[in-house]
């Protein structure tokens, strides 16, 4: 048989097996709404530490790391530096939105929201946000897939067959076990893509440069450029600190706004699970650390790859590692696309019809499912379509959503410790934070210092958030106390 | 150590690694050498502030446990 069959044949048990589990998972959960969206809140320590970790360790990782690491060096450690700084507010935020979830039955961030902010339109404008910055995201996850099997059957799967394959196994298990599937599938995958990891990060450094000091020396000799910060842009010129220092700020700001993470919360069984996620997050961070080590591998050995994001699988096919561990890197980079993948689908679809249509439309609960399911397709179909004519870098369309996703970031946290904070506020500061960020995304070059155009909506947003709250009547006291003083009067569980 | 200062001074210590990862901070952390461990000085940084950090957080947990354990334990003495 030759080598691209077994290849094959493994990545097709692997993922025959990624179905079973996920099929499987859902058993366990009811029929309702909170059973499909929030898994019945009932996340073990397991689960959720894989799925947090699934939202670090996706293809953008996998491949847009080493791709990043290969082509612009230092500027790709700035994907290190953010997370550990991102989670930590996690760490107070989620445990009170968990308690806010179960005292007032949110399963979505804009529920929360809206709950304390009372206003449709705020929750119609959250829910086009999140899907706005969620395409772009399902879309790097499909095109990672479509790289992989592309890459390694040597073209007979083209990318577009190959992402629809990949994808094709994920709206299954979504559509039948709403998150549990989520859950339980992350698990699987983030084992094998971790094992993976560490064993090609040291492995193909050793094999290609004799050791990981070695390599850097050979690097530091012949590229320097490469290893100082903030490291190159995409086109080799040497990349700006305003631009470096501020995908930082906006990832740290944006991590845990994103909403399939957010909403992780209204899925944990108990607080101390939360907390306890967040305290093992920075082990996730340093399996990056291997990531980069592939990228730099292929630096002295492959010359000026067209598509960086490609340098992963291309390094794996040209050092005649056995067949059997190049399916493996094969199912390990599936699992990282397609455990987020399914995460962002499920979310979408989740945010769609909870914020985005319910509160105009009074539904029933299975109306609910069966639309969320729809959705899932949707929005699977028009990410596909957008993977496969997309030529972006895989870490510039996720810096990008970013950019959005941060403004979710002074309401969150104003609904829940400000007490002085008001609708009015709050809708303005998303609206001008909003406004400005796709603004500034649309004409680049008028930025300032090329910061990231999400920290000037920031700069823009927190002003008008907190003017136009002190300008209009304070909410009703017990209206607010609700929020920032969630433990106050909650019956014992 | 009440829990607010432990609090506290782990704001302040994430408040740091802030900086000391963006500019200008970072500026002391750019260059390739010297290499530690094998890895250029401007990897080896931003991987040891991780450790550094996770060691932070066990703390945290660690004290926040510490004080919820006592918090519960003078609530059932008042009930």
């Amino acid at each position: 048989m030759p080598s691209w069959a077994t290849i094959t044949l493994i990545m097709a048990a692997y993922l025959a097996l990624t179905l079973a589990v996920g099929l499987r998972a859902g058993r366990g959960t009811s029929a309702s709404v909170a059973g499909y969206v929030a898994g019945d809140r009932q996340f073990g320590l397991l689960v959720m530490y894989f799925v947090t970790g699934a939202t670090v360790f996706s293809a953008f990782a996998f491949l847009g790391g080493p791709g990043w690491a290969y082509s612009r060096g230092a500027a790709a450690f700035y994907i290190l530096s953010y997370g550990v700084l991102g989670i930590v507010p996690w760490y107070f935020l989620g445990p009170r939105a968990a308690r806010l979830g179960r005292r007032f039955g949110f399963v979505t961030q804009a529920q929360l929201l809206v709950g304390r902010f009372p206003s449709r339109f705020l929750s119609a404008l959250v829910a086009v946000l999140s899907i706005l910055a969620f395409i772009p995201y399902i879309t790097l996850q499909m095109r990672g897939a479509g790289i992989v099997i592309e890459a390694v059957t040597e073209g007979r799967i083209p990318l577009w067959a190959g992402a629809a394959v990949a994808y094709g196994i994920v709206l299954i298990y979504v559509l039948v076990s709403g998150v549990a599937a989520v859950g339980w599938t992350n698990t699987l995958q983030g084992i094998f893509m971790l094992g993976i990891a560490w064993i090609l990060g040291l492995y193909l450094p050793w094999v290609l440069h004799g050791g990981i000091g070695p390599m850097f020396r050979d690097i530091l000799a012949h590229r320097p450029e490469l290893l100082e910060l903030p490291g190159l842009t995409a086109s080799g010129d040497p990349w700006n600190w305003g631009a470096y220092s501020s995908a930082i700020l906006v990832s740290a700001v944006g991590l845990t706004m994103w909403p399939h993470l957010f909403m992780k919360a209204f899925t944990a069984r108990d607080d101390r699970i939360l907390r306890r996620t967040v305290v093992l997050f920075p082990t996730f961070q340093l399996f990056l650390l291997p990531v980069f080590l592939i990228g730099f591998a292929g630096v002295m050995v492959v010359d000026q790859l067209a598509q960086p994001d490609f340098i992963l699988p291309h390094l794996v096919l040209s050092v005649d590692l056995p067949v059997i561990v190049v399916g493996l890197f094969c199912a390990g980079a599936l699992s990282a696309s397609m455990s987020t993948g399914d995460a962002l689908l499920h979310a979408t679809a989740s945010v769609a019809v909870e914020d985005g249509i319910r509160p105009f439309r009074a539904m029933g609960e299975a109306t609910q499912r069966s639309l969320i399911r729809i959705l899932v397709v949707v929005a699977g179909g028009i990410a596909y379509v957008f993977a496969l004519d997309e030529d972006q870098s895989l870490v510039v369309l996720l810096l990008s959503s970013y950019g959005i996703i941060a403004q979710l970031a002074p309401p969150i946290v104003a609904a829940m410790y400000w007490r002085r904070a008001t609708t009015a506020g709050a809708v303005a500061g998303l609206l001008a934070g909003s406004a400005v960020t796709l603004f500034l995304f649309l004409n680049p070059a008028l930025r300032p210092w090329e910061i990231h155009e999400g920290i000037v909506g920031l700069l823009v947003h927190l002003p008008v958030l907190v003017g136009v709250s002190l300008l209009t009547p304070p909410q009703d006291a017990g209206h607010t106390r609700l929020f920032t003083h969630p433990d106050l009067g909650e019956e014992p569980r | 150590m009440s829990i607010r200062m432990i609090r506290l001074a782990v704001a302040g210590f994430f408040v740091l690694v802030l900086l000391a990862v963006i500019w200008p901070g970072a500026l002391l952390f750019r260059r390739a050498e010297p290499f530690v461990l094998g890895l250029p000085f401007s990897l080896f940084w931003p991987v040891f502030l991780i450790v550094l950090s996770w060691a932070v957080l066990l703390g945290l947990d660690a004290a926040e446990n510490r004080a919820r354990g006592r918090h519960d334990r003078s609530a059932e003495g008042e009930g």
